[in-house]
């Protein structure tokens, strides 16, 4: 049955004729790591937040009298699997995240931001963004004492900027302070606006990536791409590996790992991302104590607490970001190896410290 | 002016105003946006609802606010929403402060910021006394 309907497929579409140039005749360096896997990675994490995000969005009501108890007992106690779907997408969001943090810097410390992949790199930065602005819209929706004020506090951001600092604010709460019409607004950002635009994304990143073809690893092997670019030309390795089986294998094994860490802490740590704010529904006439944004957004949230003056806090955070964007046309050295470059490398692993230090102080 | 050229200049306006209307009308719409009560509201609160030295929490224009009755200067009330990145502020009776729990600004009791990342003062609302009635707006 299987061979009538690939014949039914092939004589359409010519399936065997794609078989064979995008996944047999497709060649991988031979120095790849398991860090190139990470793209893969993070498409089938986006795959899987489509699928629990569409599940939840049957019991989920958005609406501020409804939306906590719709999250916190229709959909946690009430519908079957329902707690399963709702941590699913709750610890895929994070680990998401991670993975999409993860391939940006391992892109970065492997020099393959470099030309012709600029704008490569300015996709993945641009969807590293949505990724963010996914989880935090996603953040408001259950609609709890930690995703309301998170969301004041986040939304208040742009007031540092005069004159168009307020209009924004209004823009993004719908009114002076997080009401329902917030929620309304981020809801419609988290499954119908960002959607598209994220896919839109997706599709010139990975056109981007099958045009100039796969870079390879400067380490262990001397990489011949650092020619004058003058024309076109598109990477490929004749005397790589098939991409099938073996980096097949590889992108398999880490899809196996993703799930593994998923459940474990699904099982094992079920409430790692829900402290006890997120059991008292929204409050807006009491800020709890101990408020904090996901730990994605710790780092610039301690920093605005130590930088007294907002307005320079905030414009630190969106310098440095531009910086990161525009990095490849920034960087205009040949050499791809960041074990070459001394100064690069000292502040990477400033600017990771610095993170990792903000991060675990606005934790504490 | 030649044809091919007319068309292409039609084409450009028409296209323009085409995204102008559409980016024009989404503007107005997302930017529609509901105001604290624009008519001036009095709250009348009485005297005896905030005994010396404490505080009461109220809503005053659909706002969270703050009315004090401080020892040594009388009344006095505030927006609560921190100007740092809007957290409401709390009286501290033991302090007599107003606190912020997100980022620890801490404000005295006539609004001014006393430390914390705070950039201004907080809002205060006017009020007059008559009788025994506070009456804040």
């Amino acid at each position: 049955m299987w061979k009538n309907l690939r014949h039914w497929l092939d004589v359409r579409i010519g399936l065997d004729g794609i078989i064979q140039t995008q996944v047999i005749d497709y060649r991988i360096p031979k120095n790849t790591n398991i860090f190139y896997t990470l793209g893969f990675l993070a498409v089938i994490a986006y795959i899987l937040q489509a699928i629990t995000g569409i599940v939840l969005l049957i019991y989920y009501v958005p609406h501020p009298d409804y939306a906590f108890s719709s999250v916190q007992e229709t959909i946690m106690t009430k519908v079957p699997y329902g707690w399963l779907f709702r941590e699913m997408h709750t610890v895929g969001s994070n680990l998401l995240i991670l993975i999409v943090m993860l391939h940006m810097i391992t892109v970065f410390l492997m020099g393959n931001y470099k030309r012709p992949r600029e704008l490569t790199w300015l996709g993945g930065g641009l969807l590293l963004i949505i990724t963010v602005i996914f989880g935090f819209s996603g953040y408001l929706l259950p609609w709890n004492q930690l995703s309301y004020w998170a969301t004041t506090v986040v939304t208040s951001m742009p007031t540092a900027f005069p004159l168009i600092g307020e209009p924004i604010a209004r823009i993004l709460r719908g009114g002076d302070h997080v009401t329902g019409m917030t929620l309304s607004r981020f809801f419609a950002l988290h499954v119908a606006i960002l959607p598209p635009i994220f896919l839109t994304l997706v599709g010139i990143h990975l056109f981007l990536i099958n045009r100039t073809g796969i870079s390879a690893t400067p380490f262990g092997k001397i990489d011949d791409e650092q020619r004058p670019l003058t024309e076109y030309k598109r990477k490929s390795y004749p005397e790589g590996y098939p991409y099938y089986p073996s980096f097949f294998q590889k992108q398999m094994y880490m899809m196996m790992a993703y799930f593994a860490i998923m459940f474990f802490i699904i099982t094992f740590l079920p409430t790692l991302n829900f402290p006890d704010a997120v059991n008292s529904p929204a409050d807006p006439l009491r800020t709890p104590a101990e408020i904090k944004p996901a730990w994605y957004l710790l780092a610039p949230y301690q920093l605005m607490k130590i930088i007294p003056n907002k307005f320079f806090g905030i414009m630190l955070q969106l310098i440095l970001l531009i910086v990161f964007l525009i990095w490849p046309f920034l960087d205009t050295q040949k050499e791809k190896n960041v074990m070459k470059r001394p100064i690069l490398r000292g502040v990477f692993i400033f600017l990771l410290a610095a993170w990792v230090v903000l991060l675990y102080w606005g934790r504490s | 002016m030649k044809r091919r050229r007319f068309l292409k200049v039609i084409l450009a306006f028409l296209g323009s105003i085409t995204v102008f209307s559409f980016v024009f009308s989404i503007l107005k719409f997302l930017t529609a946006l509901p105001t604290r009560a624009a008519d001036v509201q009095k709250l009348v609160i009485r005297k005896s609802e905030v005994p010396l030295g404490e505080a009461t929490n109220i809503i005053y224009q659909n706002a969270p606010a703050v009315l004090i009755n401080r020892a040594d200067k009388g009344y006095i009330a505030f927006l609560r929403t921190c100007t740092h990145l809007g957290c409401l502020v709390e009286f501290s009776k033991i302090r007599q402060k107003l606190i912020c729990p997100c980022h620890a600004g801490t404000y005295d009791l006539d609004g001014s910021v006393e430390s914390g990342p705070p950039p201004k003062p907080l809002i205060a609302i006017p009020l007059k006394i008559e009788g025994d009635n506070i009456i804040l707006g």
